[in-house]
């Protein structure tokens, strides 16, 4: 990366000994030139790998393996490999063929249906415990926001053995140590149910710190005076605290439909076959491409691009909420 | 619901936290109880039943008489103190994994944090870029950095290999260039989380301070030394434990760039081994869920009560 401040002792006169002169006299310029050179730098390294794939998808299939993407240049008699890499070839259809080898819109709507139904449960779990933490004093407060955090911290790898065989139905659940049976669970793997599930308590803890946050800001005198319009307990909760705490449950929603959209662990295990009729979510589709047209590798770029047009537009146009709930909620945890 | 109404506030309390309590219950508590009865027993040698062995699955991941059930020839300790033996472990690679991206993670994102806490025009979009790595789905992740670095179409293969980073062919099934793959991809995702932790502790910070730092003539460096940096030490103590939590259950970047038998990490042994060497299986996920609760002890017992 070379910098001004890098180049300057290499010239002698011009321009740059000019600037050089006055950034001597004047620190403030230098630092300003290192803080753009290292904002181009994280800008570089963030967003090239997004080039990347566009640079793939739009290569024709026949040229992918022939020759190298960094072309070589002759610039005024001087050849050289050029440092990024550039298209072989024009030929946008692949973001068609995408959809066509693999029904990859049926991935993608599998794990919006999962996101939404996730992010719908969440909010209405979270919202009762946000209420609770926020606003009521009560024995045990600590304890249990304690314990919420610590199942928040296990691995997901310590609970999906004894999931995976509860959703297969093949066996009833006893109580832990006992061999008292309870009941016999439905199959529920390639269902949705079996991946909402651990999606709902893996988020949950999150969710519930940023509403607690919120919640727990709303001044008593507004619910009490809901209260004495006539509203329930639980109606000053939904009519009155969660309107008014907006931003914090729009925050919370954004983060928990982000988080699933973006899950792979239950996501590849649940669903036992990377099938779309059988809920298998993006992670299903992608690596079905992978898997199965194993040199298609501009089918692979395109899908990866379709499948993070949702997230990157989310972040673009609720980047506001995702900072403040990142910040607010993952520091209290 | 005019029951409700007549509640005092522990009992309403207790009564709004029943869908959360079965929720947990259900997908967390039991799961972990059950995981860890399941680690206490083993197949019998002929495969029809399963006997109590106590911590017989635990010793045996320690004394290495388990390595046989996992796949790829991996063992659970190394089995020595060279590159190739430390990177079969299973313990060693998921802990060499937490470590070496946690700290770049962190070293980039405090740059970025101070990039953004600055004022400049366009910040909000330059912010915009900055995370949104971070909100891409880790299959997707995953397929960037494999088709930036297999053998047919990556491009970055050929000029890391002559620096001596990869091994030039076979790229993705090397496990010490998988796992170099592995952690960047992790540092180019998570870098914008650590970022934006560290950019909330950089704007709780009196701006006054800098103020009388200027008039007493501190340079911009003594300012970040002897002001900035100390006040956001404890934010960067917190992020880092959240992260290196994480880290340690790193799996779906592994499934998708590698194969969990070139890069063995914890969670990958869970699941490679749970459908055919139950007792094993959860043996080694508890394992990982007590390193990380000593990682998150530590955390509550020096934090104290803001941890909560």
């Amino acid at each position: 990366m070379a910098t001004p401040t890098d180049t300057q002792e290499q010239s002698s006169d011009g321009p740059l000994q000019r600037w050089t002169q006055s950034a001597i006299q004047n620190p403030d310029k230098v630092y300003r030139a290192l803080f753009y050179a290292a904002m181009v730098f994280f800008l570089v390294t963030t967003l090239f790998p997004f080039y990347w794939l566009i640079v793939l998808a739009v290569t024709p299939e026949g040229n992918l393996l022939s020759g190298s993407f960094l072309p070589t240049v002759n610039l005024f008699g001087v050849s050289g490999t050029f440092p990024l890499p550039v298209p072989k070839g024009f030929n946008p259809g692949a973001f068609v063929t995408v959809f066509e080898q693999v029904p990859f819109h049926l991935y993608m709507l599998n794990s919006f249906a999962l996101a939404v139904t996730t992010t719908v449960i969440v909010l209405f779990v979270a919202s009762l415990a946000g209420y609770v933490f926020g606003r009521l004093r009560f024995p045990g407060r600590a304890l249990l926001m304690l314990g919420i955090l610590a199942i928040s911290y296990f691995p997901p790898a310590a609970f999906v053995i004894p999931l995976f065989q509860a959703f297969a139905g093949n066996a009833p659940i006893t109580i832990p140590f006992t061999s008292i049976p309870l009941f016999t669970p439905p199959r529920m793997l390639n269902t949705p149910g079996s991946m909402v599930l651990p999606f709902s308590a893996l988020f949950m803890p999150l969710s519930i710190f940023i509403l607690t946050t919120f919640y727990g800001q709303i001044p008593d005198g507004l619910e009490d005076a809901a209260r004495v319009e006539g509203t329930t307990r639980l109606g000053a909760l939904f009519r009155v605290i969660m309107p008014l705490s907006a931003p914090g449950v729009a925050t919370a929603a954004v983060l928990t439909f982000i988080a699933v959209y973006n899950e792979y662990f239950f996501s590849s295990i649940m669903a036992t076959s990377p099938e779309a009729a059988k809920w298998s979510p993006i992670v299903g589709g992608i690596l079905s491409y992978q898997t199965q047209y194993t040199t298609q590798f501009n089918l692979m770029a395109a899908a990866s691009i379709v499948g993070v047009l949702p997230v990157v537009i989310l972040v673009i146009v609720a980047q506001e909420r995702i900072v403040s709930g990142l910040t607010s909620g993952a520091l209290k945890e | 619901m005019r029951w409700m109404e007549n509640l005092s506030d522990t009992q309403y309390a207790y009564l709004l936290l029943v869908p959360v309590f079965v929720l947990l219950g259900i997908v967390a508590l039991y799961p972990l109880l059950r995981t860890f009865e399941l680690s206490l027993f083993a197949l019998s040698a002929d495969f029809s039943s399963t006997n109590f062995v106590g911590a017989g699955n635990y010793v045996g991941l320690f004394t290495g008489e388990k390595n046989r059930f996992l796949p790829g020839g991996t063992t659970f300790l190394p089995e020595g103190f060279g590159t190739g033996a430390l990177l079969n472990s299973a313990l060693v690679v998921t802990i060499i994994f937490a470590v070496v991206s946690v700290l770049f993670e962190t070293l980039i994102g405090l740059g970025q944090a101070l990039i953004l806490d600055q004022d400049f025009y366009g910040r909000r979009w330059i912010r915009a870029a900055i995370i949104i790595p971070w909100a891409v789905p880790i299959v997707i992740q995953g397929m960037i950095f494999f088709l930036m670095f297999n053998s047919n179409v990556g491009f970055l293969t050929p000029p890391l290999a002559d620096l001596g980073l990869l091994a030039p062919t076979n790229t993705l099934n090397d496990t010490a260039s998988a796992t170099f793959i592995i952690i960047v991809a992790d540092i180019w995702k998570t870098s914008a989380f650590m970022a934006l932790l560290i950019l909330a502790g950089l704007q709780s910070i009196d701006r006054g301070l800098y103020d009388v730092a200027k008039v007493a003539g501190a340079t911009k460096w003594q300012q970040f030394k002897l002001i900035t940096f100390p006040l956001i030490l404890p934010t960067i103590g917190v992020a880092v434990l959240f992260r290196s939590v994480q880290a340690m259950r790193v799996y779906g970047i592994i499934d998708t760039v590698s194969s969990c038998t070139v890069v063995p990490s914890l969670s990958c042994m869970v699941v490679a081994t749970f459908t055919t060497r139950e007792g094993t299986s959860a043996a080694i996920a508890f394992v990982t869920a007590a390193i990380i609760g000593t990682v998150v002890m530590g955390l509550i017992v020096w934090q104290g009560e803001d941890a909560i």
